[in-house]
């Protein structure tokens, strides 16, 4: 992706100014949320709970723009709840419900004025299995630029996301080919390609490269790099030597028993640079954790 | 309480520990006989000690192919890592330890046949004790991780400094005094500074207690004054 390109999509859509996607008379007065420079997202006392359960509590983090930061804890730690709460993914969930204030460019994501279609356009996702489309590959580069509508030629789109995605020069001359029959580093670049075809600003990725290979894997990674200028990424992995690879900032989460309801409940126990993190953290729960002295 | 997850890595970790104490449990023990064998004109000893050197090369080129299997294999995190940073660091520290005693015992070879002043015996014999002493210190302060010991190593070697500077000013009087060769001085006059520098090491191997415990080391507050300068400007 040329960042020329991707500077058009800033432009049409800028950080930190009221989004097309929330509508006149918004309840969030543009004074009262003054968004801190640099933030994508400001997470403040957020906990999420299904039903009865909480599955993350009291959560407060700042997102900085054009970082990658890394979700990192043992499982049921509450990462991956707490990353979907950032597009709106648990809206999908039934009993699923959030407390606390989750804002976007300053903006209020869980006001009821905000679509969260419109969200999950700016705020895209990849997931841990590549789920590419049973079509071809054209096809499921030009899906969500065809329903958000563009005035931008379609075999642009394809070609800048399948480049931004380091995936081109593989498959420029199979564009009409199914994307079933592409590798799993192939289908998960080409999956990171369609979230990037709609010019979001925020890519979540959740365990993005759990099911590939060592080469594949180093591939995403290298493509994070390089996508970090132009978007901005929060990435849960379970695995510590990604996050130290790639990530400038770390979260650890854990899981703590809550005696008065018998139920483990997923904290931000640290969140700090990821150099501090991995050679100097200040929580011994980090330390235990990523030392291999868990419990 | 705690699980630990990575009880291999930890053995080996434990195990690298154990190389960093012997090393200096080597060079202290190494200390009292390089006197010994200096100040007695003793060839024999000087000898052997300079042979046992060889044990402390061992265990350090050891310690360094752990140190370095353990960063390839285990990708060590936090106080771990930091355990490893410092073993490399610590490993010549002390093997330089090693060799400066060996010049004290290489130096009964070049000073063969020389009497001392009392004074100057006297002198001597008390920078083995201290530098002795504060080797054992700092490896107490390193086996215990133990950050005060560590850092008053630095207020320790005050004495060594004290007893390095007596015997420069008595090896001058004696040598104005009995009109000695300035080769044999300059000799007597390098030999605490040999003591001395065990000490310097001592306290060095102090400092990276603390790097080891809380991340810090020494040179963080020269490079921080760097960093303020660079901003003002």
């Amino acid at each position: 992706m040329s960042s020329t390109e991707t500077g058009d999509a800033v432009i049409a859509n800028p950080p930190n100014t009221r989004p097309s996607w929330v509508t006149e008379g918004n309840a969030v007065s543009e004074s009262a949320v003054e968004p801190s420079v640099g933030s994508v997202f400001e997470v403040r006392d957020v906990s999420v709970y299904y039903d009865d359960f909480r599955a993350v509590t009291d959560v407060d983090l700042d997102i900085n723009e054009n970082e990658i930061t890394a979700f990192i804890g043992p499982s049921g730690c509450g990462k991956s709840t707490m990353l979907r709460t950032f597009n709106r993914m648990n809206d999908l969930i039934e009993g699923a419900r959030m407390t606390g204030q989750l804002l976007y460019h300053g903006i209020d994501l869980y006001d009821e004025e905000v679509d969260p279609v419109a969200v999950r356009r700016r705020i895209g996702m990849v997931f841990q299995k590549p789920n590419p489309f049973p079509k071809s590959i054209y096809d499921n580069i030009a899906f969500g630029p065809k329903i958000a509508g563009t005035a931008e030629s379609m075999d642009d789109i394809v070609e800048r996301s399948l480049r931004g995605a380091g995936l081109w020069d593989e498959v420029k001359d199979r564009l009409k080919d199914s994307a079933l029959g592409l590798s799993g580093g192939q289908q998960q670049r080409l999956c990171i390609a369609r979230a990037t075809a709609v010019n979001p600003d925020v890519l979540l990725m959740d365990e993005p490269c759990s099911a590939l290979d060592p080469i594949a894997t180093g591939r995403i990674e290298e493509l994070m790099l390089e996508m970090k200028e132009n978007f901005t990424i929060v990435i849960v992995t379970h695995n510590m030597q990604q996050a130290a690879r790639v990530s400038d900032r770390t979260a650890f989460f854990t899981a703590e028993l809550d005696s008065t309801t018998d139920q483990r409940t997923g904290l931000l126990v640290e969140y700090d640079l990821t150099t501090t993190i991995f050679s100097n953290p200040t929580d011994h729960r980090t330390e235990n954790y990523i030392t291999g002295r868990f419990g | 309480m705690t699980e630990i997850l990575r009880s291999n890595f930890h053995d080996d970790l434990d195990a690298m520990r154990l190389e960093v104490v012997r090393m200096c449990a080597l060079v202290t023990e190494m200390i009292p006989r390089a006197t010994d064998a200096f100040l007695n004109n003793d060839l024999a000893a000087a000898q052997r000690l300079i042979k046992d050197d060889d044990i402390l090369d061992a265990v350090s080129i050891n310690l360094d192919t752990m140190c370095t299997e353990m960063l390839a294999l285990q990708q060590p995190l936090a106080t771990d890592l930091r355990e490893i940073v410092a073993a490399i660091r610590l490993n010549p520290e002390i093997e330089r330890s090693g060799d400066l005693v060996v010049n004290i015992a290489k130096a009964t070879r070049r000073m063969f046949g020389t009497e001392y002043e009392p004074h100057i015996r006297g002198l001597i014999v008390k920078m083995s004790q201290e530098a002795q002493r504060m080797f054992r210190l700092a490896s107490e302060a390193y086996d215990r991780r133990d950050v005060a010991l560590g850092a008053a190593l630095d207020d320790i070697d005050d004495r060594l400094d004290e007893y390095a500077n007596d015997l420069v000013e008595a090896v001058l009087n004696d040598h104005k005094a009995h009109e000695r060769d300035p080769q044999t001085s300059v000799q007597m006059a390098l030999i605490g500074r040999f003591y001395e520098r065990v000490g310097d090491h001592a306290v060095n191997i102090g400092e990276w207690v603390r790097f080891i415990v809380e991340g810090w080391r020494p040179e963080d507050v020269g490079a921080a004054r760097v960093a303020a300068q660079a901003e003002e400007e």
